[in-house]
């Protein structure tokens, strides 16, 4: 399984929803403290050495997130820490890029996801407690959604519905919305510290996880969502990031602060199917890819990149 | 353009003209069937599922306007007195609710309230609450940041207060010294004279008189030395006590040395190696599972940590972070140096000056050269499992894609940058049908007027799926039908990869 050394500290993975082997990688100098950040397109190659660089773009300041366009194939969003979003076209020489930044966030911006089902539209999570919607040709955002009290970690599009989506924040709670609202539509108290990501279920468009500073991941349902459908122990530290599978209904992937990518499945009793400790520091990207079923990747802040399939050892060459 | 918080989204996006924001929930369907049905059928489920469809539970109404009302909270700014109502599970109607029925100006606006209850709790509370709130409202802001205080200046508080009680001990000892005992001998001695006096104002003479006063006189002085010794005996122990507390400050500082030195060299030793377990740190207890180094990223600047605890915990009225974790993840050790080194206020050596503002602002994205996938969750169950030969990232599950379109991509267009390894023709895959994807967004700006009649564009696509032939025919004569009106490179994709489907079909 090939892995990526990368000069920063990694943030954040994402395969390319057209190209099966190709994905962007988010990284940071200085963990994402201060210092700049870079992002990266990789490309799997069947020999040796397995993944390669195609492209770089240099940031002034940390990237913590990354998210490929759903509708022009060789275009990336990417969350800056110094609040600006920035698009980058990787079919243009790398001194035309970037194509765009936009400057509208108070304060870092932590997440950037791409409307799968529209197609023309992204949302982007701040630490200045707001989710903006922009679409790509405008010079400004369309929506701002304030309503958090703390930092928002993630926000994520509903597969299914083009209209709505989750956000996940330190104030504890999360919260569904309808961009034809004006307000959020749902309030979940999800757990009781800080929600560090969220994820719809791709094939039940009513559910969604969380995962948390608890060490715990929930499953909701939005029809009944006071009690969760399933709480996932079994890390050991803060989890950072959760996945739900894009080809297995019940399958989420997480990686946390405990060093560890683990596999669950939310119904079935033992939930945890798979752990994966290669990373040597914190766990912080995951991804699964839309195209390849079972291949995922992850990334922390030990620099490294590793893409592998489910069930083999990320580390075996 | 809006940015606004909760006001109407601007008529130019998405929703239909008519639509108000405001509506309730309930209505919302029937304005979803303006839409096409095919999508109101979907979208009747779709408000009702995204909302809150439980009733105002007036119990915690009633919970939250005690909360609201007491005086502490008062002093609260708005945001976490909701954030803290959402916490515990109310619901933003609830929460609107309890916020109309609490008075926000304290007296006299007892019209509002609904219950007797209510009436008595707020009326009860307010003649306190103002009061109070004037005591108390520092009282919190005060509060917070001691404990925090407390847990790391236990030591320097212990030997503050000894230094204190040391040098008052002192003081009063040296002010006994220096003004009572001479007072005091002051004293003795107007008695003696006084005494003297006295015999000498009786002409009798009684000498046992005399000798009296004068053994009492002798007493009084030797009362008065002793005094005078037993104040030196607490002088002395005072300084002894001085000296012992000098001694415990110096070990103190010896072993505040070792300690630094243990550690530095136990950063040493680690260095050497890159991946090794890494330095607790009882600092760090914050980042323990936050993600937020936001506090720190600010302040590095001002450099003080304490001040970073101070604003995160006087910023929410949750817990902050450090009290989430029973354990602290440990942190990479030279993710200590540099935040130590940001707060002593130096920048890492290792950042550049880089300008990634985009040269041309107004660059054109480039034409996408792929039509969108369609994703394995928009047809129901994953595809059928196969083993193939291909690259090792396809050998266990490798998905059935759609056509292809990446190899026909490379063949047709020339001008690409990055390399399109993937599925080397050698690979043979099953693939299953699947309805064509919607031409590639061309003009983004269109997206919204698309939005509205993009059912229809659903409908066609349903419609292409339940029957093969007639679907590939029809996307037949769209194709041709763009080729004819002059489409760009993209649509000579398509035309080779609907022949290419075609020929498969066969």
């Amino acid at each position: 399984m090939p892995v990526f050394k990368a000069p920063f500290n990694g943030y954040s993975v994402k395969f390319s929803p057209f190209y099966e082997s190709r994905l962007a990688v988010a990284t940071a100098q200085n963990f994402g403290i201060l210092g700049n950040g870079r992002i990266h397109v990789l490309d799997l190659s069947p020999g040796a050495p397995g993944v390669t660089e195609t492209v770089a773009f240099d940031t002034s300041d940390a990237v913590y997130d990354v998210c490929w366009s759903e509708s022009h194939d060789s275009v990336l969003v990417a969350a800056i820490g110094d609040g600006s979003v920035k698009i980058y076209d990787t079919a243009l020489p790398p001194p035309s890029n970037p194509i765009r930044s936009f400057q509208e966030h108070g304060r870092e911006v932590h997440s950037v996801d791409y409307n799968p089902t529209r197609r023309d539209s992204f949302l982007t999570a701040s630490w200045d407690d707001t989710v903006k919607l922009w679409a790509m040709d405008r010079p400004a955002s369309i929506r701002t959604f304030k309503e958090h009290a703390y930092c928002v970690y993630q926000a994520i599009w509903n597969p299914k519905h083009g209209d709505v989506f989750a956000s996940a924040s330190g104030d504890c709670t999360l919260r569904i919305w309808d961009v034809r609202e004006p307000g959020s539509t749902m309030i979940i108290p999800a757990h009781d510290f800080e929600i560090l990501s969220c994820d719809w279920n791709k094939y039940d468009d009513c559910i969604l996880a969380t995962s948390s500073v608890d060490k715990t991941i929930k499953v909701w349902d939005v029809r009944s969502y006071r009690v969760p459908l399933a709480v996932l122990n079994g890390h050991g530290y803060a989890v950072r990031k959760v996945k739900f599978s894009p080809h297995r209904r019940n399958l989420i992937a997480s990686c946390s602060y405990d060093m560890t990518v683990c596999l669950w499945d939310y119904m079935v009793e033992d939930a945890l199917v798979g752990r994966y400790d290669h990373h040597t520091e914190f766990a912080v990207g995951i991804d699964m890819s839309v195209l390849v079923e079972g291949l995922m990747a992850s990334t922390g802040w030990d620099e490294l990149v590793y893409v592998w399939q489910q069930g083999m050892d990320p580390r075996a060459s | 353009m809006a940015t606004h918080q909760q006001t109407q989204p601007p008529s130019d996006f998405p929703p239909p003209a008519d639509e108000k924001p405001q509506i309730p929930e309930v209505t919302k369907p029937a304005n979803e069937s303006q839409q096409s049905q095919e999508t109101a059928a979907k979208q009747d489920s779709l408000p009702s599922v995204f909302v809150n469809s439980e009733p105002i539970r007036e119990d915690q109404i009633q919970n939250a306007i005690k909360f609201l009302s007491h005086p502490r909270v008062r002093g609260s700014p708005v945001i976490h007195r909701r954030s803290f109502l959402e916490r515990k599970g109310l619901t933003k109607e609830e929460i609107d609710e309890a916020f109309r029925r609490v008075p926000d100006p304290p007296p006299s606006s007892q019209t509002t309230v609904n219950s007797q209850d209510v009436q008595q709790a707020v009326s009860n509370v307010q003649p306190q609450g103002q009061i109070q709130a004037m005591q108390t409202a520092p009282a919190p802001v005060v509060m917070i940041p001691p404990p925090s205080l407390l847990s790391r200046f236990r030591w320097y508080h212990a030997l503050l207060a000894v230094g204190v009680l040391a040098a008052s001990g002192a003081g009063t000892a040296v002010f006994v010294k220096k003004s009572l005992i001479p007072k005091l001998r002051s004293w003795v001695r107007s008695i003696m004279v006084e005494e003297e006096t006295d015999p000498l104002k009786k002409a009798d003479g009684q000498p046992s008189l005399a000798e009296e006063a004068v053994a009492a006189a002798k007493a009084a002085s030797a009362a008065a030395s002793d005094v005078a010794r037993v104040s030196q005996e607490m002088m002395k122990t005072k300084s002894e006590e001085m000296k012992y507390f000098e001694d415990l400050t110096q070990l103190l500082a010896v072993q505040v040395r070792e300690m630094k030195s243990l550690s530095t060299n136990i950063r040493n030793l680690e260095g050497q190696s890159s991946y090794i377990p890494k330095v607790y740190s009882a600092d760090q207890e914050a980042y323990g599972g936050s993600v937020r180094t936001a506090a720190e990223r600010k302040h590095y600047a001002n450099g003080s940590n304490v001040v970073d605890y101070d604003t995160r915990s006087a910023r929410s009225a949750s817990p902050p972070a450090p009290s989430a974790d029973s354990s602290v993840p440990p942190h990479p050790k030279s993710y200590m140096d540099i935040m130590s080194m940001i707060q002593r206020g130096e920048k890492p050596s290792n950042i550049r000056e880089i300008n990634d503002m985009p040269p041309n602002p107004n660059q054109q994205l480039s034409n996408p050269r792929i039509a969108p996938k369609s994703k394995p969750w928009d047809y129901g169950q994953a595809p059928q499992d196969e083993s193939s030969n291909g690259s090792w990232w396809q050998q266990k599950n490798p998905r059935s894609t759609d056509f292809g379109y990446e190899t026909t991509a490379s063949r047709v267009v020339g001008n690409q940058n990055e390399t399109n390894t993937m599925e080397p023709a050698a690979i043979q895959r099953q693939r299953s049908w699947v309805p064509p994807q919607p031409p590639p967004v061309v003009m983004p700006e269109a997206a919204e007027a698309i939005r509205r009649p993009k059912p229809l564009a659903k409908i066609d696509q349903e419609a292409a799926a339940s029957d093969d032939q007639s679907g590939v025919s029809d996307e037949l004569q769209k194709i041709t039908k763009f080729s004819e009106s002059g489409g760009d490179g993209s649509e000579n994709v398509k035309i080779t990869e609907i022949h290419e489907e075609t020929e498969q079909q066969h």
